[in-house]
């Protein structure tokens, strides 16, 4: 494995290209260009904030700093695991005919990806720490409210390497199968747009805390926490967020007097989280190099 | 006796084999009804039987045969595409060392059409081997040799193939490759840039540049190789002198 490292750290100037190359043609022909990174979150808050929350009858405050705080991570998540599934094939005509180490494909659309989250998040604080504020000193009638600095932000840039390192791993993955089952992209897209409701991305994770199954059983809630996709989400809520209490996004469950805890996730699983993405990475890596040199060898 | 081979040549190919377990793309569900047929066992395919032969820096071989005879898998194994089977295959540059080697493209691998031709020459350049400042330093040379002017700010959807092929031509030879592989197209666009190519590549011969290249096209063949290697089932057939090799595939051939 340190071979192969070493072998892609030679390559980096080419990566640097296909990374700029991915970058390039997103855009390309696009009046706005880059714009396009940021104005998506930008719409959805502005929806979020008049629509989606009367409708919903969520009462939280900054109900869309909480969306976004699911929405970013997840759309990182998603969109590059999808994108790298199908990028050996379309790259199929390089690989066949040039030697280069070929995890360089499917790591460059993790890091073009990892682009257009670090410039989501840059839209995310530079609304709710500075203009939202801002806004609201103005006219408090807007219901644009923003968020308070806290000191724990200092987690940021861990949970985002803690991402990177997830991501990464579930794109070398899929890539490296879908170029022997054909099955994988639609398993994912599948698979994705049915966990969409599933993990904590429209709720917070203290909804799903408090009610059926796991009410009574937080080992299990746990066990739902090990799995490293809820555990980014929530350790961004944590460390960017106020603790929201989970009849605000569910009237529901205030009958079962919820206890007001800010960090309902022991530390040990976000622990064991993070290993299991590193361990998804390091078996991802491993498993791409045992089957690259059988890409191309295939009719 | 003769000093070693293995001490200056180019290319150095020892009993080379390559053999294919041919997995053919298909769905989960199809994996899993072979498995449970028991069908899972490949026969395994043999592209190229123990081949061995060596090309001193500078030559030039044409690669000969017949539709999967094992010349594209030769190709492959030296370009690094595939990982023998056993067997080995040393490239080294003409002092020793790690050679630069460039592999010609098919039309269109490598190019992205929604991407001017300055930006595809630094993601193709950079596929080639050249870094940052070779890439600053030939950019103007690639263009001039590809005769393409202002349209090389254009995006490649509107070129026409002719066009294209002559910029992955003109960028694959301006890596200064110390090695050049390639597949059929050694001389590409109409017959002005095509002579051009000749002339290019006459220059590389004289620069002991080392050329292997697979062709059908025996008149090109007979033009630009010093040496031709007649592939035939995945066994060398044949490896001598143009006239010789020439003339018995050509008495094969009828």
């Amino acid at each position: 494995m340190l071979e192969e490292l070493r072998e892609l750290w030679r390559f980096r100037y080419l990566l640097q290209m296909l990374v700029a190359r991915e970058l390039k043609v997103r855009y390309k022909n696009s009046f706005l260009g880059f714009a396009w990174s940021i104005v998506p979150p930008a719409l959805s808050v502005i929806v979020i904030t008049y629509c989606v929350k009367g409708a919903l009858g969520v009462g939280v405050h900054n109900y869309s700093a909480y969306l976004l705080c699911g929405i970013i991570p997840w759309t990182f998540f998603s969109t590059a695991v999808l994108d790298t599934s199908q990028s050996l094939l379309v790259n199929y005509g390089v690989i066949k005919k040039v030697y280069l180490p070929r995890e360089v494909i499917p790591i460059a659309i993790v890091i073009s990806n990892f682009v257009h989250f670090v410039l989501g998040w840059v839209v995310y604080f530079s609304a709710f720490l500075v203009l939202f504020p801002i806004i609201h000193r103005i006219n408090p009638h807007f219901d644009l409210v923003g968020t308070p600095l806290l000191p724990r932000m200092a987690w940021f840039p861990f949970i985002v390497l803690a991402e990177l390192i997830l991501v990464t791993g579930f794109s070398l993955w899929s890539a490296a199968l879908n170029m022997f089952y054909e099955d994988v992209k639609f398993i994912l897209q599948t698979l994705f747009s049915l966990v969409y409701f599933v993990l904590p991305i429209l709720y917070i994770a203290d909804v799903v805390r408090y009610s059926g199954l796991m009410r009574d059983r937080p080992w299990l809630y746990n066990l739902y926490m090990l799995n490293p996709v809820p555990a980014v989400i929530t350790a961004f809520r944590a460390a960017l967020l106020e603790p929201a209490m989970p009849q605000e996004f569910n009237k529901s469950l205030a009958a079962l007097h919820p206890t007001p805890t800010s960090v309902p996730v022991p530390p040990m699983v976000y622990l064991g989280a993070f290993l299991i993405s590193a361990f998804i990475a390091w078996s991802g890596y491993a498993y791409f190099n045992s089957c690259k040199w059988r890409f191309v060898e295939r009719s | 006796m003769p000093p070693e081979p293995e001490e200056c040549a180019a290319i150095e190919v020892q009993h080379l084999t390559k053999e294919f377990r041919i997995h053919h793309r298909g769905s989960i569900k199809q994996a899993f009804l072979r498995r449970l047929g028991g069908k899972d066992h490949i026969e395994p395919f043999t592209a190229l039987n123990d081949i061995t032969f060596s090309v001193p820096h500078g030559q030039t071989l044409a690669v000969v045969g017949r539709n999967g005879s094992g010349k594209s898998t030769l190709l492959g194994l030296l370009a690094r595409v595939y990982k023998p089977t056993s067997g080995s295959v040393r490239l080294a540059a003409p002092g020793g060392g790690p050679p630069r080697v460039a592999p010609l493209l098919e039309l269109g691998a490598g190019f992205h059409h929604e991407l001017t031709g300055l930006e595809n020459i630094g993601f193709y350049g950079a596929l080639l081997g050249m870094n940052a400042k070779q890439l600053r330093e030939r950019t103007e040379a690639i263009v001039e040799f590809a005769e393409l002017t202002q349209k090389v700010d254009t995006p490649l959807y509107g070129w026409n193939d002719g066009a294209k092929l002559r910029l992955g031509f003109s960028i694959a030879v301006h890596t200064d490759p110390d090695i050049l592989l390639v597949d059929e197209v050694l001389a590409v666009g109409d017959e002005a840039f095509q002579n051009k190519c000749y002339r290019l590549i006459a220059e590389l011969q004289a620069n002991q540049k080392t050329i292997l290249f697979v062709s059908h096209d025996l008149a090109v063949v007979e033009r630009v190789a010093q040496r031709i290697l007649w592939l035939n089932q995945g066994v060398i057939e044949m490896d001598g002198s143009v006239a010789e090799v020439l003339a018995a595939y050509r008495a094969a051939s009828v």
